[in-house]
């Protein structure tokens, strides 16, 4: 295998995952304190 | 005997009884017990100061406690025992009032010890735990607790939120706070400024302004119009604890595209006649200057679409010195070109605006300023050509494609404007859907809802409705009438209620409602309290929104001027939370379930908003009822319900109580019932109001539900709404949409590595792709 086959990068890093919290977005729900992540965890979809 | 006594730190220290008598000489002195035996015995004998037999009285019962407690053979006794001692000493040797004292003495002391220790533990948690850990670090999302200046800022707040809990809140307000049947929100500012201000951008260019660290002058340029409104953001910021709104973008930033236009209009005139005449710039550009300053003297301006006035005058000037074909051609020619390149500086402009945005610090460098900008109603070109490129802007994300956290954008909406087909904004509202629907902004605004309606006056941008990005909501005006404007004004302060504590204690609904009206009272007189000590603050002390004029009427005041007078105009708001469990509480169902629980909830709600009316009229000031946003609170209320009520089913069994008049998040609901369930709670909470709609998958491949969801909130008089969706992102290819646990764009999971010959061979496919940390 070439080089740029065995170089890797990503290890360990997540998806930002984007979300609205009291009308502001975070940018990704690590921020979120533990209630709000509750809320999102517990959120479902509305059909339209 | 005692030779060593043991601190509270657990230090042994030597024995000294001054220490002890001394003690006893401050409870004397606060009883004034001796007060008649030393007067008594300073006219006896003058020689002998009356300090002496204070002394020498605390020096006998020390000695007495000393007796106590060799007696017990407590030969090493701790801080406790020897105070234990001294209050009965003082008691036994007929000291009664002074033994109270004492022990009052005590008490205090404890008090400010706990209290010292706590906010220790306090800047312990924030000093060693990282915030992935402490929840306290992440009571706001978007402060990031990790760095320096977050932990700063975290440091100054906690401590001042002690300090205003101890020594300034009234005891029944302070109490209330601490165990949980109200709270006071932003109490780390309260002695020090107010929510947060709509700033008119217009009147604040118009003599350039100051941001305390030099002068900037009026802008001439859509560029710099974008960077000062920037600044300005940023600058009222620091003088405020919430977020900065403009209310106005379309109208004041068109004002700049104007004057982009004229600028390149000219240059491209005399590029265009130097071409086609050969003669020099120095030849041509002279004349055309001089006309373009001698027609806008009579009010001839070139314009984004252009105005026959000026072509024609233009033309008959010019056709003095050139040929008319000549003249013909070269304004064809400059009137394209000044288009092309006024909509690229605007696109520019606005890129610059949200990259700033995204990127400028407030509050020490902790967070970005929390901004929210409104526009949608503006109809002139210029405006239109604004919120089209913000909007693309916008679309395209941020440098490495990330959606923009701010500024928060509220695209107003309002039938035979921007609603329908054939609307002058028609196009710009299917745009807004289309960027909302990949970025989550803009939210929208309802100007037709009747609660908003009624302030509107046509040809008066200042009566249009806005929010800032939490919800808050500030229009009418009970202390001035005539000023019924959204300009200039913003929220004092709010406190919220409790709600489902007071369902779960009352029980029945008679009961609830007197209880309700008892913590109205609180809050109000709270929330008048916390007025006074804002109303004394002056100019100085908010030098950008006071000193500068952005705050309604501070420009009519001096330097020293308290502000109490101008910022009646502020709001004082009332908020609330957990509707939905409050019903739960007193019906068994919420209002999603039950329509008599609606009924229910649309009663309490109204008798809030009564309430605040009546407050209004009574103080001649400004009460609203908030739908509290909640973010910090959420979990705070329901944990210390928890810990007081048990677990009850539907009430206190989840981490959070329910946003606002929301209908539960867990609960199964169609988009347009929950629409139609939350929209009157809108009429009624005149403080501020959002209404959320939960959408699954990618909302951009279905753009006609989303504007169906759009219409149906002005059809059922919602005020203010916003769809969710997800919106992921790969950092690494710099994907960005729907990611389930694969990423669609370069095949890995989370967590999970791709190799480099991969990365380049997406790159050919994707060239925007962003540089991942450490790839070459």
């Amino acid at each position: 295998m070439s080089e740029k086959e065995l170089n890797k990068f990503g290890e360990g890093v997540g998806f930002e995952r984007i979300r609205r919290i009291t009308g502001y977005l975070v940018g990704t729900v690590d921020r979120f304190n533990n209630a709000k992540r509750a809320e999102v965890n517990d959120r479902v979809k509305h059909g339209v | 005997m005692i030779f060593t006594v043991k601190k509270r730190d657990g230090r042994e220290m030597p024995f000294n009884i001054e220490k002890i008598s001394d003690a006893i000489i401050k409870a004397f002195r606060a009883s004034g017990e001796l007060k008649e035996q030393i007067k008594a015995s300073q006219d006896q004998i003058d020689l002998l100061g009356h300090e002496d037999l204070l002394s020498s009285t605390a020096l006998k019962v020390a000695a007495y406690a000393v007796g106590r407690l060799e007696a017990e053979g407590k030969n090493k006794p701790d801080i406790e025992e020897i105070q234990d001692a001294v209050e009965k000493a003082l008691t036994e040797c007929g000291y009664g009032d002074t033994a109270k004292s004492y022990i009052l003495y005590r008490a205090e002391r404890t008090r400010i010890r706990e209290v010292n220790t706590r906010l220790m533990h306090t800047l312990r948690d924030i000093t060693f735990s990282s915030a992935k850990e402490s929840d306290l670090k992440r009571e706001n999302a978007n402060i990031d607790g990790d760095t320096a200046m977050g932990t700063m800022l975290k440091y100054g707040s906690e401590s001042a939120k002690h300090f205003y809990t101890m020594m300034m809140l009234k005891p029944e307000h302070s109490r209330a706070h601490s165990e949980g049947d109200i709270h006071i929100h932003d109490l780390d500012f309260y002695s020090l400024t107010m929510t947060c201000c709509q700033i008119d951008l217009k009147k604040l260019f118009k003599n350039g302004f100051n941001t305390g660290h030099g002068h900037l002058r009026e802008p001439k340029d859509i560029r710099s119009y974008a960077a000062l409104a920037a600044i300005a953001i940023q600058s009222n910021q620091n003088d405020q604890h919430g977020g900065q709104s403009i209310p106005n973008f379309d109208y004041a930033m068109a004002d700049g595209v104007r004057i982009t236009y004229r600028k390149s209009y000219l240059s491209n005139m005399v590029k265009a006649l130097i071409l086609l005449t050969g003669k020099t710039e120095e030849e041509i550009q002279p004349v055309v200057k001089k006309l373009h300053t001698e027609m806008a003297e009579m009010g001839m301006v070139a314009t984004l679409v252009p105005n026959e006035k000026f072509v024609e005058a233009e033309a008959r000037e010019l056709s003095k010195t050139f040929d008319a074909e000549t003249v013909m051609k070269a304004q064809k020619f400059a009137e394209k070109m000044a288009y092309e390149e006024t909509d690229k500086a605007t696109f520019q402009a606005m890129e610059a605006f949200v990259h700033n945005l995204n990127s400028m610090h407030s509050r020490a460098g902790a967070q970005t300023p929390f901004s929210s900008i409104n526009y949608g109603m503006c109809t002139e070109p210029e405006a239109r050509m604004v919120m089209k490129n913000l909007l693309l802007t916008t679309e395209e994300g941020l440098g490495g494609g990330e959606t923009a956290i701010f500024p928060i954008q509220i695209f107003r909406v309002k039938k035979g404007v921007n609603l329908n087909e054939g609307d002058p904004n028609y196009d710009l509202f299917k745009l807004a859907c289309r960027v909302s629907a990949k970025r989550l902004f803009p939210n929208f605004s309802f100007q037709d809802a009747p609660y908003n309606l009624q302030y509107y006056k046509e040809g008066h941008p200042e009566t249009e409705i806005s929010y800032m990005g939490c919800r808050t909501r500030v229009i009418g005006n009970n202390y001035d009438p005539t000023r019924e404007i959204s300009y200039g004004r913003g929220n004092l302060s709010f406190t919220s209620i409790n709600l489902p504590r007071i369902a779960i204690k009352m029980k029945s609904v008679d009961l609830f409602f007197k209880e309700l009206d008892r913590m109205l009272q609180l809050v109000s007189d709270q929330l008048m309290e916390r007025f006074a000590v804002q109303s004394k603050r002056k100019v100085k002390n908010f030098p950008f929104l006071m000193g500068q004029g952005v705050w309604i009427d501070s420009e009519k005041l001096g330097w020293e001027d308290t502000v109490g007078e101008v910022i009646k105009h502020g709001t004082l708001s009332i908020g609330f939370i957990g509707l939905a469990e409050t019903l739960v509480a007193l019906t068994g169902k919420h209002h999603g379930e039950s329509e008599a629980s609606q009924e229910l909830g649309l009663k309490i709600i109204g008798h809030m908003r009564e309430f605040c009316d009546k407050e209004s009229k009574r103080l001649g000031l400004n009460f609203s009822l908030l739908a509290t946003p909640a973010e910090g609170l959420s979990g705070r209320f329901v944990r210390m319900d928890k810990k007081k009520f048990g677990i009850i089913p539907g009430v206190t069994d989840r981490d959070y109580y329910t946003n606002s008049f929301h209908v539960p998040v867990y609960y199964k609901i169609s988009a347009f019932k929950k629409l139609a369930l939350e929209a009157p709670y809108h009429a009624l909470t005149n403080a501020g109001h959002i209404s959320y709609i939960e959408l699954d998958g990618d909302p951009t491949q279905n753009l006609d539900a989303f504007e169906k969801i759009v219409r149906y909130m002005a059809e059922v008089g919602i005020g203010y709404g916003s769809i969710n969706h997800p919106v992921d992102r790969d950092p690494v290819c710099g994907f960005v949409g729907v990611i389930g646990d694969v990423c669609p764009r370069c095949g890995r999971s989370e967590g999970h590595a791709i190799s480099e010959a991969k990365i380049e061979e997406l790159r050919k496919l994707y060239p925007g792709m962003p540089v991942f940390r450490g790839v070459r």
